[in-house]
């Protein structure tokens, strides 16, 4: 058997036994070189509580060469790319080893939740975020879990506000913004959906918004 | 010759050498041709230098296995100095860029940081059992011990072997075993051993492992091996567990990749992957040493050793055009050369040493034939163009090229109408139709005057550029010509009492022309920076002469070849082959010594020169 098969085959055999680690990998489809990695959120993190779901492709050259991975599930961190689910992480490029496996990367990334390196960043805008403010980027981190992996309170929010509310609510939040900087711009008559991404353009958070004068964002607004 | 080449420059035994080779072949200078042509065909042989003229650079051609004489001898350097194994010595070079000094220097500073650094020892004291992972199979631990208690007795016995006792001095803080064992045989293991990346646990496997012993199946070696030389070009292999920094030598790589126990296909693979590792480490150290540039032909693997243009700062008086000994491609090259009786080899691999252009680009030097080649490609000339043949429309501001007809203009898009001479408004002109009276305004003479110097410096360009792309296409045709000249001395060997040796005056005067034209080409970007005076008149009257004797020689080459006046051809050819030669010759002396002088000016700012005083065409 090709030996690649034959450890990729070990590998999620190896994942299903063990029922410590909460590591699950899946098949997508028949093909067992495009896999679906899952987690939960590490405790203690903002991201407790969420599932996060992780695409995994197996090269030809596996496991001398490292696998793909990247987010499926939206995840608000400086090393994962907001937009695209990439992942700055260097066990997935040159520090990769043959030694590593599906599960061990997949617990690599787990831990990566935990401790965020924003002087690398995959994502310099959540980066910006993190070094500036760190309670409001927690904040930001948490409703991304709710609304994205499935955390605690998304249900009843979702239950009890109207839908077009909760849809408002959820830009700015998304965003990481505070309401009320939003609705002061958004008085001036700039359409909100601009207002919210010049402010997350510009950081305009925690201590970040004294040293950014009103006639400097509508500067950007105007652009 | 190889074998003597010193890098340092302090040391005069090079020049000396040098001087004697020049002294002995100033008589084979012109057999030189016929030299390479032997050459070919000889897997490449290195072929020594003729006299070398006043506007080429002094340079030498090595061959793979001459490069990896110089690696050696700075390896052995290593190991008398330090004291260390030859594959020690190998790691160590590589990790410092070759650079032997720093390496001594901080070696003697702190050995064990830069045995730890270069992937020859790691970082623990050997006697610590190998990092167990945890994943790793229940035996490896036995396996480490076993081995790291074998270790202090093959230090020692290394320690004895050393060759002087201030090496012994050196090396007993750290002592450098070769990192390079098989690991015990699958019966000295208590329990079968299982590969932690393949999972096989097949009692045939053979664990390997480097010093630091974490083992792993030869298959699994040999795959992660293959993968890190032929998808990485990576030279330094480190070993596959993870976080450990041990490099893999050149002995343990070899023997894996040499291994017998493979279906012969498999080793046909590896015996291929063992020549690109082979490749690389010699492009590492090429790449290292300034004197030193890899040939850019495609699949040709020497070396060009060229300590006089190793600087930046000498590319400012010499053009280093080298070439590195070699034809053709290898392999394509060969069919054809034994195909025609000609024998045409395929073209020289010359290139420049001191920039990027793959071909000689003598007489200009690095900086302008790069600006000149810029701008070639450069949109901006386009710009140019429209700028001087079109004029905006004074209403819509549309652009309007006036191909013909009289100065009242008729805007097509809004219907104004307007004096193409001074872009007023025709009302105002009145009767006075086909001149315009208000010629003399001062707002109309500027006007004309920008236009005038945009259009001047856009013919400027084109006439060098012109000259210079007809050089070029010319230069792409003498494959043809090459072809149709072999075809003519099959002929004139048929209709005529001339042997093959007797027709080889084509063959040459071919390439000369090919040469010459290469030449020429190239002077045209150098008289489009060059500044006015009197010393481009006498470039120029230089390369007028070159031109002429050249385009008389192409037209000879071209001509119908006739029973009765084949003699009088041959002689002709000849006569003119040797003025070709002649002409370029005193185009490239004269240029290299000009650049030598700082005889020339430019026109523009050109990397490495003064400015110029005056940007006056």
């Amino acid at each position: 058997m090709d030996a690649r098969l034959r450890r990729v085959n070990k590998e999620i055999a190896d994942c299903k036994n063990d029922k410590t680690s909460n590591i699950q990998i899946e098949l997508i489809d028949e093909n067992p070189f495009h896999l679906k990695g899952s987690f939960p959120g590490p405790e203690g993190t903002p991201y407790q509580g969420g599932h996060f779901e992780v695409d995994i492709v197996i090269p030809e050259s596996y496991p001398f060469q490292p696998v793909k991975m990247k987010f499926l599930t939206k995840v608000y961190h400086p090393n994962v790319s907001s937009a695209s689910g990439a992942i700055c992480l260097d066990i997935l490029k040159d520090a990769w080893s043959p030694v590593l496996t599906l599960k061990s990367t997949l617990i690599s990334l787990q831990s990566l939740l935990c401790s965020p390196e924003p002087n690398d960043p995959q994502d310099a805008e959540v980066a910006k975020h993190y070094t500036t403010s760190k309670n409001s980027f927690d904040e930001t981190a948490t409703y991304w879990t709710q609304i994205y992996a499935g955390g605690p309170g998304a249900k009843e929010k979702k239950g009890k506000s109207a839908a077009s509310k909760a849809e408002a609510r959820d830009e700015v939040a998304i965003a990481g913004l505070e309401k009320a900087h939003v609705d002061q711009f958004e008085a001036l008559g700039f359409p909100r959906s601009k207002v919210i991404d010049v402010l997350r353009r510009l950081n305009y958070r925690g201590a970040n918004v004294a040293k950014l004068t009103d006639d400097r964002v509508v500067e950007e607004l105007l652009k | 010759m190889a074998s003597d080449y010193e890098f340092s420059d302090s040391d005069g035994d090079y020049d000396d050498d040098e001087d004697m080779i020049d002294g002995t072949q100033d008589e084979t200078g012109e057999s030189e041709d016929d030299m390479d042509m032997d050459a070919f065909g000889d897997d490449f042989k290195v072929v020594p230098k003729g006299k070398r003229k006043s506007f080429e650079i002094e340079y030498e051609s090595l061959s793979q296995s001459d490069v990896e004489k110089l690696m050696k001898k700075d390896v052995e350097d290593i190991v008398g100095i330090l004291g260390v194994d030859e594959s020690t010595a190998n790691l160590l070079l590589r990790h410092m860029s070759w650079n032997t000094e720093r390496l001594i220097e901080k070696y003697m500073d702190n050995p064990t940081k830069v045995l730890v650094a270069a992937g020859v020892t790691v970082e623990e004291p050997p006697s610590s059992p190998a990092p167990i992972r945890s994943h790793s199979i229940p035996n490896s631990a036995t396996i480490g011990t076993s081995q790291s208690g074998r270790r202090p007795t093959r230090s020692s016995s290394k320690l004895l072997g050393s060759k002087s006792p201030s090496a012994l001095k050196s090396s007993s803080t750290v002592s450098p075993t070769s990192t390079t064992r098989l690991s015990p045989r699958a019966t000295d293991l208590p329990t079968p051993f299982v590969c932690p990346i393949c999972f096989d646990d097949a009692p045939t496997l053979r664990p390997l492992s480097l010093t630091c012993s974490h083992p792993f199946c030869s298959g699994c070696w040999t795959a992660y091996i293959s993968s890190k030389i032929t998808d990485e070009a990576e030279h330094a292999i480190r070993c596959m567990a993870e976080g450990c920094a041990l490099v893999a030598t050149d002995t343990f790589i070899h023997d894996l990749l040499t291994a017998s126990d493979v279906d012969p296909e498999e080793a046909k693979v590896n015996e291929e992957t063992w020549a690109r590792f082979q490749e690389l480490l010699i492009r590492h150290f090429v790449a290292s040493n300034p004197n030193l540039k890899y040939c850019p032909y495609p699949a040709c693997t020497n070396t060009v050793s060229c300590p006089a243009a190793a600087s930046k700062a000498s590319l400012t008086s010499v053009v280093p055009i080298v070439s590195c000994g070699a034809r053709g491609i290898p392999g394509a090259a060969q069919a054809s050369g034994s195909g025609g009786n000609l024998g045409l080899p395929g073209k020289e691999h010359k290139f420049c040493f001191g920039c990027p252009i793959e071909s000689d680009h003598r007489p200009v030097v690095c900086a302008a034939a790069r600006l000149w080649l810029k701008k070639c490609r450069d949109d901006s000339e386009t710009a140019n163009w429209i700028k001087s043949n079109t004029k905006e429309c004074s209403m819509c501001m549309s652009t309007i090229e006036k191909n013909g007809g009289c100065n009242h203009m008729t805007c097509k898009k809004c219907k104004h109408e307007f004096c193409w001479v001074c872009m007023g408004p025709w009302s105002e002109h009145g009767t006075a139709w086909y001149s315009c009276n208000r010629y003399d305004e001062k707002a109309g003479v500027e006007a004309r005057d920008a236009q005038s110097r945009s259009r001047a410096s856009l013919e400027r360009y084109l006439h060098y550029y012109n000259r210079w792309a007809n050089h070029e296409q010319s230069a792409k045709l003498s494959l043809d010509l090459y072809a149709k000249t072999e075809k003519k001395m099959e002929d004139m060997q048929i209709t005529s009492e001339l042997t093959w040796i007797e027709v080889q005056f084509m063959k040459k005067a071919v390439e000369e022309v090919d040469k010459c034209r290469m030449t020429l080409k190239w002077t045209y970007a150098m008289a489009y920076y060059l500044a006015k005076g009197n010393e481009k008149d006498l470039f120029e009257d230089n390369q007028r002469d070159l031109e002429k004797a050249v385009e008389d020689l192409s037209e000879l080459l071209e001509s119908p070849i006739e029973a009765e006046n084949i003699p009088m051809l041959r002689q002709k050819v000849t006569d003119k082959t040797v003025y070709v030669q002649k002409r370029n010759e005193i185009v490239l002396e004269d240029t290299a010594a000009g650049f030598l002088e700082g005889r020339w000016k430019w026109n523009v700012a050109i990397d490495g020169f003064d400015d110029p005083e005056k940007t006056e065409f």
